[in-house]
């Protein structure tokens, strides 16, 4: 694997360095990255970051609340078969026609190595990842409907994130390399934010970082703003062309950065403090 | 392979698998820590480590393991040799040194560090002085060259012992007797499955399709049905008293293992400050006024609501008994013990998980209300097990 190079981020994409050596254990141990942290901490970025750096393709499989493990694996479409089947329609004695293979199968059938992106895994239900289990250590899987063995050609980098929602089954856990991503400190959120921008004023950054960070500081806040949306909040203070002096004292366009009714009314409250 | 390190975090409580260690040996024997003590130590802590809160555990049995208190480990020549990459870049040693004694001690240790710079040059190239006290190597006792673990090899770098000494990770730590995860799969036993009306036929229904296809001789129809849905509907109440904050994270674990369950049909979440009176709290910081009436709840919310009351039942008999006991807001001319009557008579199913539930232990003075509460409650101990139990008599039939 190591002639994939190693992974040293992209111009985009700002990794700590223990980030990195976390990625490249990982796709040298050939198993699963599991990345943890607060939202906004670019959790989901790195794998766009890995696949713009290696080149390699990337397969996304979105995890939702409804997710089954099995609809990575495969699904065997028989509702069409059935209907299939009443017009004597082309192919339908071939079962294999209407096996669609989910994003593992799609990332195991590749002949070059991809990047599989499992992303909020736990936003599943609580035995989905242990349903994985086989499938990611032994990087194949079973059609029971045509006898057929999907193995990965390649082995594909799993990388899976978590928002640490809810807990992931210890089993699941001792097979992955674990990386939690920190918040940013200032130093590296600059580093971030210019990733981001072409021009940005230092001066505004610098005002509007103080802001942000103070933001998060307090107490009450129920939701804390990230990354992302520092990020936006920074091009929305620039389109809209505010005067960085104003930033502390006003803190226009808040509503970018806070989410909640209740966390701006406990800025306007500590405001008037 | 110093496997007494594997033995150390287990004793801390790290619950560190064999295949896990299997797994940092591998790395090693694959030379993915490019002999950089930083990243040996990120390397340990990824395949060893599976969850933040037990970074911090972590971080203390690494400096004791590898600070060298006086163990007695074997250290393998190998491991030595994987570590063992060229000269060991002093001012950058001294640099992390001072970046770590800064840490620990920030009022001594600028004379400090100048004095063990000094020291620190003249006994490095004997190759005992950088960790520990105990005049062995970078891994114990051993006496071989530190020389071999270079520290701060790839600049920007921090370096594990600076890392450490932040301790950043402590406040992710939790002692956490239960995990979530275990209140987590308690709840999945709270459901009961009906056919709603108001959800759209989204499953197949086998014997309605074959009956369908068979009256209309063979010719295909497809028949769905409506899914199965949990109809639980729970009405939560958690005492935010002072005498509960030793137990606020796992009431917390709880309330999160409740919200993340989302199989519930419906989950009202209420608060009270030592004991149920006239008014309930709608946040847990029982704001004064910040409230609702008992009656709201007992109109609003049916008797199937399945209630589970979270309080160690701590108040004292007067607060419990007295139709004055509320001091922190209106009787509404009955006692404590009342209106938990008149929760107990509206609801089908009430169950009181006590974090401090003492059982059958009676007699004792100090306790009255929890005894009186008990008799008046099915009381559980708030516990996995406690839990499982509680669950149990709520699902019972009757």
């Amino acid at each position: 694997m190591s002639d994939l190079g190693t992974f040293t981020g992209t111009s985009h994409y700002i990794a700590a360095p223990e980030l990195m050596q976390a990625v490249n254990v990982a796709m040298e141990l050939e198993k699963p990255l599991l990345i943890k942290g607060e939202p906004g901490t670019g959790k989901t970025m790195l794998a766009d970051a890995i696949h713009e750096a290696t080149g390699m393709r990337l397969l996304v499989w979105n995890i939702k609340s409804t997710t089954k493990a099995q609809d990575g694996l495969y699904v065997y479409d028989t509702i069409q078969r059935l209907y299939d089947s009443q017009f004597g329609e082309e192919g339908v004695d071939d079962i294999a026609h209407y096996i669609k293979l989910g994003k593992l199968g799609e990332a195991f059938q590749s002949e070059e190595p991809v990047i599989l992106l499992i992303d909020e895994i736990d936003k599943a239900d609580l035995e989905f990842p242990n349903d994985l289990l086989w499938e990611l250590d032994k990087m194949e899987f079973y059609i029971h409907e045509t006898k057929e063995t999907i193995k990965a050609v390649k082995r594909p980098v799993v990388i899976i994130t978590s928002n640490a929602e809810k807990e992931l089954p210890d089993a699941f856990l001792r097979r992955c390399i674990f990386h939690y991503i920190d918040f940013p400190d200032r130093e590296q959120m600059a580093e971030i934010v210019n990733a981001h921008f072409e021009h940005l004023d230092e001066h505004l950054l610098k005002q509007a970082m103080d802001t942000f960070y103070w933001l998060r500081e307090l107490k009450d806040i129920r939701k804390k703003p990230s990354t992302s949306e520092l990020i936006d909040w920074l091009r929305a203070l620039q389109l809209g062309g505010i005067e960085p002096e104003r930033i502390r004292k006003e803190m226009p366009l808040l509503g970018v950065l806070l989410k909640k009714d209740e966390d701006m009314d406990v800025v306007k409250q500590r405001r008037l403090d | 392979m110093f496997l007494s390190f594997f033995y150390l975090l287990r004793n801390q409580g790290i619950d560190v698998s064999v295949t896990e260690w299997l797994t940092l040996m591998e790395a090693l024997d694959k030379g993915l820590c490019h002999g950089s003590f930083t990243e040996f130590y990120y390397l340990c802590r990824m395949t060893l480590v599976n969850r933040e809160s037990d970074f911090d555990k972590f971080d203390l049995a690494f400096s004791e393991y590898f600070q060298g208190i006086r163990h007695t480990e074997e250290i393998p020549p190998e491991i030595l040799k994987w570590l063992d990459k060229g000269e060991m870049d002093t001012t950058d040693l001294n640099r992390e040194m001072y970046r770590f004694e800064q840490h620990r001690d920030s009022n001594t240790v600028k004379r400090m560090f100048r004095e063990r710079v000094t020291e620190q040059n003249s006994e490095h190239n004997g190759g005992n002085y950088w960790i520990g006290t105990s005049g062995g190597s970078a891994f114990g006792h051993s006496g071989r060259n530190p020389g071999g673990i270079r520290i701060g090899g790839v600049p920007g770098m921090h370096t594990a012992f600076s890392v450490m000494g932040e301790r950043k990770y402590q406040s992710f730590r939790n002692d956490r007797a239960l995990s979530m995860r275990q209140f987590q799969v308690a709840f999945r036993r709270l459901r009961q499955y009906s056919a709603r009306l108001d959800v759209e036929r989204t499953e197949l229904d086998i014997d309605k399709t074959v009956d369908s296809t068979c009256k209309q001789g063979g010719y295909l129809k497809l028949e769905f049905d409506r899914p199965r849905k949990n109809t639980v509907k729970l009405l939560l109440l958690f005492d935010c008293g002072g005498t509960m904050y030793p137990f606020m994270e796992l009431c917390n674990q709880l309330f999160q293992a409740v919200h993340k369950a989302n199989h519930f049909k419906d989950v009202q979440t209420y608060y009270f400050h030592n004991c149920i009176y006239q008014k309930v709290y709608k946040t847990p910081e029982c704001e004064y006024g910040d409230w609702v009436d008992l009656e709201y709840l007992f109109r609003n919310y049916d008797k199937d609501y399945k209630v589970i009351i979270v309080g160690d039942a701590q108040m004292a008999p007067e607060e419990l008994l007295d139709i004055n006991g509320n001091y922190r807001g209106p009787n509404g001319g009955r006692s404590g013990y009342e209106w938990c009557q008149m929760l107990e008579n509206k609801y089908k199913k009430v169950v009181w998980l006590n974090p401090r539930y003492h059982g059958r232990l009676t007699g004792l003075s100090w306790m009255e209300s929890e005894h009186r509460l008990s008799e008046l409650f099915h009381m559980y101990l708030l516990s996995v097990d406690g839990l499982k139990e509680a669950i149990s008599y709520l699902m019972a039939p009757r």
